[in-house]
């Protein structure tokens, strides 16, 4: 048994080096999609990270004093203000974050910057009432309405905030997503080609194992092989990429940045196994199918 | 251990052009048999080939060989059946990078036989052609006879129940011929069944063996102990 995979390895390797070129461009093809591919997961992370799981679901945060810049808000104010809130035709929800919750969140946030979190005290972030309207675009109906209720610190429009942010952040995920799949088509015709063009090279061998009765798996692993090995060269070199430059970037622009959380070393290793999953499944599945009518029985 | 019931095969070569290779054929071959088929280009021999390695399927009628019904069998079978059948070939389809020993060694190695198998198998089948003092030697570097020996070698290595072959000495002189059907001689007395498509009118004159003649497709005569034609 350990003959016929040393075989079959060895005739993958063989492969890979009778056809430098053309692994060559298979791998660098690889590393250009699934670097995109990384790059565009981890900017869809580094948006959800900066962007406050309130963002998709309200438009306005009222921030609560605590008796730091205005005299703490009392139960009974607050029991007021959401029943005021709620009786708004314009609310349709009311969410409610302690203190507690808001540091809970604040260090999941900044899990990538532990100095920024040891500066703040657990109870310095206030209390607050998220407020999701039935049009978005009535902020000014709330803030005008409730900056001078007793109790309420500061009203802020999420959505003009974030808003662009987003939208740009958006376009530039989707367009290397886009670049990405694209990328991601050619290098699988690349490495098809590239399979049939090694299992032309070898058709005489090939017959010949037919002929004395060499299963079809054993005939074909070599081949697919071939092409796995060199979509997860690609995927490794694309981690590496990644690995290489995201974390400093992103380490950068936190001291650039202040209180904006980012993505770093973790969440750039947590990707590689996806790419090596995408690698090696987008090279099996093109070497497979380029297979399917060459080295038919 | 091969069978043909009434066997009709068809090539499609347009919406209305079909030519019949073979129309209606029976054939039965025993085991240990040695049996020539005979017949001039184009009569169905090596369509009859390519039916029994299932290379080919039949319009109609049933083909078995080596106890199975080929119409039936699986396509993950068919290596399975291909272990029972040794291919000689008239161009030999050695590997060129591959030496004497290795080629043969790859037949086995290819289905799974254990190294210390190969090694004690190979040597013995390489002496048994007459070929063992070649065996480090590169195909290119033999002549047509020794390189037909080791095709014989290879497909005899796994001792197969059946041999078959296509105008094995298409590309030899006589004298070398006359060689390897002592060779294909002696491997048909160890029990193998042998079966030689071919050309040669003289090689089949002088064994005086089991002779089958198409034409066009269908049997003419199936004669032992016959020669190569019927004023030959």
């Amino acid at each position: 048994m350990s003959a016929r995979w040393r075989y079959i390895l060895t005739e993958a390797f063989v492969g890979l080096r009778r056809n430098l070129m053309m692994t060559v461009a298979v791998v660098l093809s690889v590393t250009v999609s699934l670097t995109l591919l990384g790059a565009s997961l981890l900017l869809s992370e580094q948006v959800d990270l900066a962007t406050d799981e309130w963002v998709d679901k309200v438009e306005v945060t009222i921030f609560l004093c605590d008796g730091r810049t205005c005299p703490a808000i009392t139960p009974e104010q607050e029991q007021a203000l959401r029943r005021e809130l709620e009786a708004e035709p314009i609310v349709e929800e009311v969410f409610y974050e302690s203190k507690q919750e808001a540091y809970e969140r604040f260090t999941e946030l900044f899990r990538n910057q532990p100095s920024l979190i040891e500066t703040v005290d657990p109870d310095i972030l206030p209390a607050s009432f998220r407020v999701k309207l039935v049009d978005p675009d009535q902020f000014m109906v709330i803030a005008a309405g409730f900056a001078a209720f007793p109790g309420v610190e500061e009203i802020i429009d999420q959505q003009e905030v974030l808003e662009q942010f987003l939208r740009f952040t958006a376009i530039v995920r989707n367009a290397a997503l886009v670049v990405a799949g694209i990328q991601l088509i050619a290098a699988g015709v690349l490495i098809a080609n590239t399979i049939r063009v090694a299992a032309f090279a070898r058709r005489e061998q090939t017959s010949v194992m037919k002929l004395v009765g060499a299963n079809n798996w054993y005939i074909r692993l070599p081949f697919v092989l071939e092409g796995v090995l060199a979509g997860v060269f690609g995927a490794l070199l694309s981690w590496g990429l990644l690995y290489g430059s995201v974390p400093a970037i992103t380490d950068q622009l936190a001291e650039d940045i202040e209180l904006m959380p980012f993505i770093s070393t973790p969440e750039v290793l947590a990707v590689g196994p996806l790419l090596l999953g995408a690698g090696a499944g987008i090279a099996a599945f093109s070497s497979v199918v380029a297979l399917r009518r060459f080295l038919d029985v | 251990m091969i069978t043909l019931m009434n066997v009709t095969k068809t090539y499609k070569r347009g919406a209305n052009d079909e030519v019949v290779a073979l129309r209606e054929v029976s054939v039965e071959v025993g085991k240990g048999e040695f049996v020539f088929v005979v017949g001039p280009s184009g009569s169905g021999k090596s369509t009859l080939m390519k039916l029994l390695t299932c290379e080919q399927a039949p319009d109609q009628g049933e083909v078995w060989v080596a106890g199975k019904n080929l119409r039936t069998l699986r396509s993950w079978k068919v290596p399975a059946l291909r272990r029972e059948i040794g291919f000689v070939f008239q161009d030999f389809k050695l590997l060129g990078t591959k030496n004497v020993r290795e080629n043969v060694a790859f037949a086995m190695e290819v289905i799974g036989r254990s190294r210390r198998e190969i090694e004690r198998r190979v040597p013995e089948v390489l002496e048994l052609v007459g070929i063992e003092d070649k065996a480090g030697a590169l195909p290119h570097e033999l002549s047509g006879g020794q390189q037909q020996r080791v095709s014989i070698a290879r497909a005899f290595v796994n001792d197969p129940g059946i041999l078959l072959c296509d105008e094995p000495t298409g590309n030899l002189d006589p004298t070398t011929s006359v060689g390897i059907m002592k060779l294909l001689d002696r491997i048909n007395r160890t029990g193998t069944t042998v079966v030689m498509a071919t050309h040669d009118q003289h090689i089949v004159d002088s064994m005086r063996r089991r002779v089958i003649e198409l034409e066009d497709g269908v049997v003419v005569r199936d004669q032992s102990r016959g020669v190569y034609g019927y004023t030959g």
